[in-house]
């Protein structure tokens, strides 16, 4: 796990800070609360992880980093990239935050690509709308750009159009399109779901190096708990809107805490886990977010839940930068005994 | 005419909306129509004219087959809420015996054009290659040839009456359905539950109507809709031009064209209330049509 | 481009021939055959024989079928013993003038039905767009002939603006009365613009929905950017398409209103000749228009596969 490896460069301030962050979403009869009271950081050169259920919050977080949130959202709190705060910024300004500084990866590669304009076009787009550019430099700035992130012959790739290439590929040229501003921050919402297994682990090897190569702080969004394992510095585990557990990645996946991490763990398939082993589920789910409960958002579902959980919040432990909001939290020895239930 | 006919096709398949389309016998499609204000109320009104039409001459009885000149085209008034025509005909009542005609000929015209065009589609998209290149060729070529200009030389070759207006009407309409149908069969036709009938030894008739036409149900009940709007608009232009059906019988088409001639006169009885007949029913049911449509789900562009 | 362009080619001269099929098969049709078709009613057998060995008609049908299209072919459509020309004739003094009308109402149109679109989508649900949503549906819903009849009341008979006929007499005649062009075109251009216009707006909207919009404006690229630069392009092209399928209702149309407005093209000729079964000058026209249509779809076609580089990639419509 070379990711694991790597440390944070300390004193150096993060690239991204984000403190109280919430996100509502008014729809026509109700307002969904899809983001609450989010804190986190990425220093450069980090990969941090989002991991959560489909429907947690994690994509509308996505969106409000990179200032792309529709317009019936409103977000409150704090976003500060590379120190500049994107709260409440006319759309305008955000305009010129957007692939410039910060880089989206969408989903679907197959649907995110202009299908009549060419590659080198596509690519070359934020170069040309941000910097000022012009043709001849964009174009080879995003031939440049296609080579780095691996496109065999980048200048013949310029001039094809999104469907003569293959999924893989063009989740490649997307990629290259965030990156041609060279921002600083880099929000990859679930870049690998819609690819096939080789083709992901290429893609998430790409990031890793470039993540590297072009100092960059990166935001993995994901609901796969394989694809954090391998290649993120930490993770920040969401559950309806909320945090529920950060922390170091091999810590997280050594030590959880959070009941629902636990849970999370317990439900993926790992080496160690024996052939006949029944893999664990989480009964029930995820709560409606237009109208959040008092207590613990996991607590309907939580094997350990009491009392207390339904009341009220549960205040936020720390423990040496690994922090978790649960009444009951994992003790160590329990962990163990989620790997041995696997057997 | 109808551009929704030409173009409604059933959009990218989503593995969720597919099984909300499944489970979608009777279930969700009726509850988002009902939702829909608009679609409701031209429900309503096309329920409204169906009786107006069929129920109404029971309350209101006139006359409609002997001619008295001695009352042509008389203003409304105590008797006579629409005033008379030009043979002394009462308007109203010829209104709803107007109405019978158009919307028998409509449904009829309607009910041929899906049959045909579904069956022609389907068996086109479910063999594809060759087979499939003919029929549409064939659909194309039929398509090519305005509709109206088919129904002039058909009208003058055979004597109308309902049943040949209905056949007439019918063969120009089927080829709408059959394109959407063979687009439909075309990305069904790899479901695995195809090829698992396929491989059982299922037998291509069965298939395509138990498999393929029945989850294209959305589509076709979408269509149909707008069939019956488009062979109103289809027989009120025929008959506008005077090759409908034969007095005494009427419909609103060939009540506007003899009021065309009273258009000078200010008659206004005569032209008015056929045409705005027409434009209400043809609204009532585009509008279903379109509720329809956004009930199942349907895109509204890709050919 | 040059695949496409040569299997959209092919596609479309099968589909002429199947339409010379289907023509000649109607013409065959006739109760009586061709010959009493084209003699009128009052032939007699031996008429009817010797009209039917000096046109060849013992002869097998595949053979005629075959003398035909070489005739057509060659410019001979037949003649007609009702007015006493030959159809080819007949068709070349009136195809001019209905294709003025149907090229102008369509252009004019297209002008007004691509921005009125656009502007419904991207101002979608508010107030402008449902009112120009209904007004659309309404027009939709009508009648070619009751909008004519509406246009006539209003325009000529109550205001007295326009004449009520269109001009009548050569093709440069039409340019001699403007005024009397007014209703005809305006006919023919409200009915096509409702079309137009919903589909515009239907197109434009599933263009806004796209991932790629998403792309772009992440890019950091403004409003006005993401419509012009990327979908509108996106948007024409099955607009393009639709003008192509939409050809053969165009005519129907024209046909109505020609009749309405007693304009002397080819639809109030083939009216002309229904009512007085003239059936080689119907046929005629049936001939013409179908070939023409399918031409003027198979550069609808191209048009949208110069738009859209996926489309070359496809087999076209059907």
């Amino acid at each position: 796990m070379p990711a694991a490896e790597r440390a944070a460069q300390p004193g150096a301030a993060p690239v991204l800070q984000v403190t109280g962050l919430d996100v509502n979403i008014k729809l026509p009869n109700s307002v969904v609360r899809a983001v609450q009271n989010v804190s986190l950081e990425v220093r450069t050169g980090e990969t941090l992880g989002i991991v959560g259920e489909s429907g947690c919050g994690k994509s509308t977080l996505g969106s409000a980093l990179a200032g792309l949130l529709p317009p019936e959202a409103k977000a409150s709190g704090s976003i500060k990239v590379g120190g500049r705060e994107l709260v409440g910024l006319s759309e305008r300004e955000l305009r010129a935050v957007r692939g410039s500084e910060v880089g989206i990866v969408f989903q679907d590669p197959m649907t995110s690509l202009n299908p009549t304009k060419r590659i080198g076009v596509q690519v070359g787009e934020a170069l040309r709308l941000q910097r000022g550019a012009s043709k001849a430099a964009a174009r080879s700035a995003a031939a440049e750009m296609l080579g780095r992130v691996g496109l065999p012959r980048p200048f013949e790739q310029l001039d094809r159009f999104p469907h003569e290439l293959s999924g893989g590929m063009r989740q490649r040229v997307v990629i290259a399109s965030a990156l041609i501003c060279e921002p600083k921050l880099l929000i990859a919402d679930e870049p690998t779901t819609a690819l096939d297994v080789t083709t992901q682990a290429q893609i998430l090897e790409l990031f890793d190096g470039l993540s590297d190569e072009l100092g960059m702080a990166t935001l993995l969004v994901t609901h796969d708990m394989g694809v954090v394992a391998g290649h993120t510095d930490r993770v920040f585990v969401m559950y309806a809107g909320r945090e529920a557990e950060t922390g170091a990645t091999g810590t997280i996946f050594s030590q959880p805490r959070h009941q629902y991490t636990g849970a999370l763990l317990g439900s993926i398939l790992r080496m160690e886990t024996p052939r006949k082993a029944r893999l664990g589920t989480i009964p029930g789910r995820p709560p409606d977010l237009s109208a959040p409960g008092a207590g613990c958002p996991f607590a309907p579902r939580c094997a350990a839940a009491s009392d207390e959980c339904t009341s009220q919040l549960p205040a936020a432990s720390d423990e040496d930068g690994h922090r978790w909001s649960c009444y009951h939290p994992l003790a160590v020895q329990e962990t163990k005994r989620i790997s041995e239930a696997q057997r | 005419m109808s551009i929704e006919n030409v173009t409604a096709v059933r959009g990218p398949e989503d593995s969720a909306l597919e099984a909300e389309a499944e489970a979608a016998a009777g279930g969700v499609w009726v509850r988002t129509f009902l939702r829909n204000r608009l679609a409701v109320v031209g429900l309503a009104v096309a329920i409204a004219l169906l009786l107006f039409s069929f129920v109404g001459p029971l309350f209101y009885h006139t006359d409609q087959v002997h001619t008295r000149l001695s009352m042509e085209t008389l203003s409304p008034g105590t008797g006579r809420p629409l005033g008379t025509d030009s043979v002394g005909y009462d308007e109203l009542g010829r209104l709803m015996v107007g109405g019978q005609t158009m919307l028998e000929v409509a449904f009829g015209a309607a009910l041929v054009a899906v049959v045909l065009g579904v069956l022609w589609g389907a068996t086109a998209g479910y063999f594809g290659g060759l087979l499939d290149g003919f029929m549409m060729r064939v659909v194309d070529a039929l398509l090519a040839i305005p509709a109206l200009l088919l129904l002039l030389f058909l009208a003058t070759v055979f004597r109308p009456s309902v049943p040949m207006l209905i056949l007439v009407v019918g063969i120009t309409a089927w080829l709408v359905p059959a394109r959407l149908i063979r687009a439909e069969a075309l990305s069904l036709r790899s479901r695995e539950y195809v090829l698992a009938a396929k491989t059982m030894g299922v037998r291509a008739p069965t298939i395509i109507l138990r498999h393929i036409v029945t989850n294209s149900i959305g589509t076709i009940l979408v269509n149909a809709t707008f069939q019956v709007a488009d062979a109103i608009l289809v027989v009120s232009a025929i008959s506008f031009l005077g090759l409908g059906v034969a007095p005494p019988a009427t419909n609103w088409g060939a009540m506007l064209s003899d009021g065309l001639n009273f258009t000078y006169s200010g008659y206004w009885w005569l032209t008015y209330p056929p045409g705005i007949a027409i434009v209400l029913t043809v609204l009532a049911f585009n509008v279903v049509g379109d509720g329809l449509r956004d009930a199942f789900g349907l895109d509204t562009r890709r050919g | 481009m040059t695949k496409f362009l040569l299997r959209r080619c092919s596609q479309a001269v099968v589909v002429l021939l199947l339409v010379s099929v289907i023509v000649f098969g109607l013409l065959h049709l006739l109760p009586g055959g061709p010959a009493r078709a084209i003699l009128g009613t009052h032939a007699t057998p031996s008429n009817i024989a010797a009209f039917n060995k000096q046109n060849g008609l013992d002869s097998p049908v595949p053979v005629q079928y075959w003398h035909w299209l070489t005739g057509v072919l060659s410019g001979n459509l037949g003649f007609s013993y009702v007015q006493n020309q030959s159809v080819a004739s007949l068709l070349a003094d009136r195809l001019p003038k209905t294709a003025f009308l149907a090229a102008i109402s369509v252009v004019l149109a297209l002008l007004i039905a691509v921005p009125v679109g656009f502007f419904q989508a991207v101002r979608r649900n508010r107030v402008g767009d449902y009112a120009i949503t209904t007004v659309t549906l309404v027009l939709y819903s009508t009648p070619a002939f009751w909008i004519a009849i509406l246009l006539i009341d209003v325009l000529a008979v109550r205001l007295h603006a326009v004449p009520a006929e269109a001009p009548q007499g050569s093709f440069s005649a039409l340019f001699n009365d403007p005024q009397a062009m007014v209703l005809p075109v305006l006919t023919i251009t409200v009915v096509t613009v409702a079309a137009f216009s919903r589909y515009t707006r239907s197109s434009v909207l599933d263009e806004l929905a796209q991932d790629y919009v998403r792309m772009a404006r992440s890019h950091g690229a403004s409003h006005r950017i993401i419509l012009f630069g990327h979908v509108l392009r996106n948007a024409a092209g099955p607009v393009v398409t639709l003008l192509g399928l939409y050809l053969p209702f165009i005519v129907s149309g024209t046909l109505i209103t020609e009749f309405v407005f007693n304009y002397p093209g080819i639809g109030l000729l083939a009216f002309n000749a229904a009512t007085s079964q003239d059936y080689p000058v119907m046929l005629g026209v049936v001939v013409v228009v179908g070939a023409a249509t399918v031409i003027g779809s198979l550069l609808a076609d191209v048009g949208h596969a110069l738009l859209d580089p996926r489309v070359r990639v496809s087999a076209g419509i059907a």
